[in-house]
């Protein structure tokens, strides 16, 4: 078939979207497990966060080596930790709230110990001058001085947490996510469209209340009440810890069969393969709409929905464009890089925009007043001045789309994503356990190097 | 009061002295000025007498104690004797400006106590904050945010708080360096009449020699991380307070 007839088969598929009052209805359920892991998970990952932020922050006994355990943690993708989940707890939605309670709790603790890490040290050492211990420096110093960002960071973190408990639903871990997958599955995409609608708009909702949390912050109260109701409402299910460790137990030691070694190499060129072909897709899209989307460049006309435009292609996971595209019958690693390429296009593009939107406005006057043009304004002035902030942005996105490439593996993009779903399906556990290892160290291996990178350009900046 | 003896001190491990065998004493009661360039090592000889910096070789000790080798809990313990302000923005921006000053009683307080107040702070305790602005003449900023105030206002605060550490040795750490002549003085005048009356020693590093000998009875000048000179002065502001003199 012709890509354009297949094309326009897959767009067929997808409409009209099932829009009766009793299929909106029969949502519900699902829509607020989905909340319900968010809620929770988040609860537990901000509360455990900020204590272990803290812990490393106040330089406690032991801080370097659980500022290290943290760091490594993060490098297991979420989903990678809700199968695990799935195994050692059982399906539903308190094994998405587990994982995500985990899988936060390590990137909000590294988040937060970075912020107290680089809080203003002059503050800092008048409170330790006056004999006051270390928690006491905390609480009326580090905590004081960061609580801005702690509150920007905690939103923005919430919003990918919306984003990530759909993703958990994909392998059993309940809500939107689970009921999508079966959808699909059963090739039934008019029942699945509504769906992906219904979570753009909830990520919509979820960005304004972020926004309107960072200008009160008093509205995180109500939050932490319906965590609490949530996490409390799947509190029995995930108190089967001595089943969780029986089972990790039974898992061990990793092993690998010779097929499966021998087919190593090509797994893991596939995984890089997407991961930077993802990236390099989202950086060319990325940047003229970037350009076209910063307000002090483009007119309103072209800014606004461009805007509107990277904000749709930036709600939608690499896992449901991944779904999607399969619809579309698009599968293997060109799935994979176009799923992440669609979704790293609408963020990056918000981030450029942003720097560009961010930049001193001094240079940028002086090079107005010799009565250069706006083109030559933006390429001599705009663009060098926000290289930095640029070049960090597309760093860390390689970052996280190297864990996003491991995990739509799972759903047909082939690569070692694809291996270890395998596993888990069969009940293979020993080469399920050295797939995540080796996912793992991948991982690591890639943040490491774009760390360098970015100590090496003298950009350590923490990307939001 | 404070000795120190033959001490050399260096900003780390592996780098040149900044202090070179310094060795001073300073008696109870007395107002001192230290005079020097930028980089002369004024910041650091204040920071190994409140130990955050180590010290490389020879010994300071404070009202008896020796500050070399102190850490954890001992090292608070003497801390919480030893007031400091500097020039730097020492304040917390976002808190009120009575938790600022009560910060200073964070050392004589358990961990919940200082979580308590924060909460619920006790009359008393807001009448001990209240008691500490109006020496510095700034009672009605008590309730005032931080980010609100003046440079020097601001300066007032940072010694509010000092005083309700209720310090036996207070560091200033050029307190008015960057103030204008006027409010210079002011703070000066305010930091040796508050020692006078409450009986801590001062010590005081200035790049300013009319300040110096106009405000304190004695003045050490250090150059290159070495004492210069140390002489005594006839302050205008001793004779104030002996009532001598305008």
């Amino acid at each position: 078939m012709h890509p354009w007839e297949s094309f326009i088969s897959g767009l067929r598929q997808w409409s009209p979207p099932d829009h009766t009052l009793s299929y909106l209805w029969s949502v519900r359920t699902p829509l607020f497990e989905t909340l319900e892991i968010a809620a929770a998970a988040m609860l537990i990952a901000i509360s455990l966060g900020l204590l272990l932020g803290l812990y490393i922050g106040a330089r406690l006994p032991g801080a370097r080596a659980l500022y290290v355990l943290l760091t490594s943690f993060r490098a297991i993708p979420d989903l990678t930790l809700a199968l695990l989940c799935v195994i050692a707890i059982g399906l539903g939605p308190a094994a998405g709230v587990v994982a995500l309670a985990m899988f936060y709790s390590a990137a909000i603790g590294k988040i937060f110990a970075d912020l107290f890490a680089s809080a203003e040290r002059a503050p800092v050492e008048a409170l330790e001058s006056t004999g006051a211990n270390r928690i006491m420096v905390a609480l009326y110093g580090l905590l004081p001085l960061r609580r801005q960002d702690l509150l920007t960071s905690g939103a923005y973190e919430f919003e990918s947490a919306i984003r990530a408990s759909v993703v958990v639903g994909f392998v059993g871990a309940g809500g939107i996510g689970t009921e999508l997958v079966g959808y699909l599955n059963q090739t039934d995409y008019h029942h699945a469209t509504p769906l992906i609608l219904l979570l753009v708009l909830l990520i919509a909702l979820v960005d304004g209340l972020c926004w309107l949390v960072r200008r009160h912050p008093r509205l995180v109260l109500p939050l932490i009440v319906l965590g609490a109701a949530a996490a409390f409402a799947n509190r029995p299910q995930t108190l089967y810890f001595r089943h969780a460790i029986k089972t990790f137990a039974a898992m061990w030691p990793p092993r690998l069969a010779p097929n499966e070694l021998a087919s190593l190499p090509k797994l893991l060129g596939e995984t890089l393969e997407m991961a930077f072909g993802g990236t390099l897709l989202a950086i060319v899209c990325a940047l003229p709409l970037g350009v076209a989307a910063a307000r002090n460049i483009s007119p309103a006309f072209v800014s606004f929905p461009v805007r509107r435009l990277l904000e749709g292609l930036r709600a939608i996971p690499e896992m449901v464009w991944g779904l999607i595209l399969l619809g579309f019958a698009v599968w293997g690693p060109s799935m994979g890089i176009l799923a992440l390429g669609l979704h790293s296009a609408g963020a990056l593009g918000k981030l450029y925009a942003e720097s560009l939107e961010n930049v001193n406005p001094e240079p940028i006057l002086a090079l107005a007043a010799t009565g250069a043009s706006r083109i030559a304004i933006t390429s001599f002035g705009l663009l060098p001045l926000a290289f930095g902030p640029v070049a960090v942005q597309s760093l860390f996105r390689l970052e996280w789309n190297m864990r996003a490439a491991t995990i739509v593996g799972m759903i047909g993009a082939g690569g070692i994503g694809g291996a270890l779903f395998y596993a888990q399906q069969q009940s293979f556990y020993h080469p399920m356990i050295a797939y995540i290892i080796i996912t793992w160290a991948l991982i690591m291996i890639v943040d490491r190097i774009s760390g360098r990178l970015r100590s090496r350009w003298g950009i350590v900046e923490i990307d939001k | 009061m404070l000795t120190v003896d033959d001490v050399v001190v260096a900003q780390s491990k592996r780098a040149a002295a900044v202090l070179d065998r310094i060795s001073l004493n300073v008696k109870r009661g007395e107002k001192v000025a230290i005079l020097g360039p930028s980089g002369a090592g004024k910041t650091t000889l204040f920071r190994a007498i409140s130990g955050f910096l180590p010290i490389r070789s020879g010994t300071i000790t404070v009202n008896g104690i020796t500050v070399n080798g102190l850490r954890g809990k001992q090292l608070r313990a003497l801390r919480q004797k030893i007031g400091m302000i500097s020039q730097r923005h020492d304040l917390v921006d976002r808190l009120k400006v009575y938790e600022n000053v009560m910060a200073g009683a964070l050392g004589r307080w358990s961990t919940l106590h200082a979580l308590r107040f924060l909460a619920r702070p006790l009359k008393s305790e807001l009448a001990e904050a209240e008691h500490a602005l109006d020496q510095v003449g700034l009672v009605r900023k008590l309730r005032a945010r931080t980010s609100e105030l003046s440079g020097g206002e601001h300066q007032r605060v940072a010694i509010a708080r000092a005083l309700v550490q209720q310090p036996l040795v207070l560091l200033a750490d050029e307190p008015v360096a960057s103030l204008d002549p006027v409010l210079a003085g002011q703070i000066l005048e305010l930091l040796c009449g508050l020692a006078h009356e409450n009986g801590f020693t001062l010590i005081c590093s200035l790049h300013q020699p009319d300040l110096a000998y106009e405000y304190f009875d004695r003045v050490i000048k250090i150059t290159g991380g070495a004492i210069e000179s140390d002489v005594i002065s006839v302050s205008r502001a001793s004779l104030r307070h002996i009532g001598v003199g305008a």
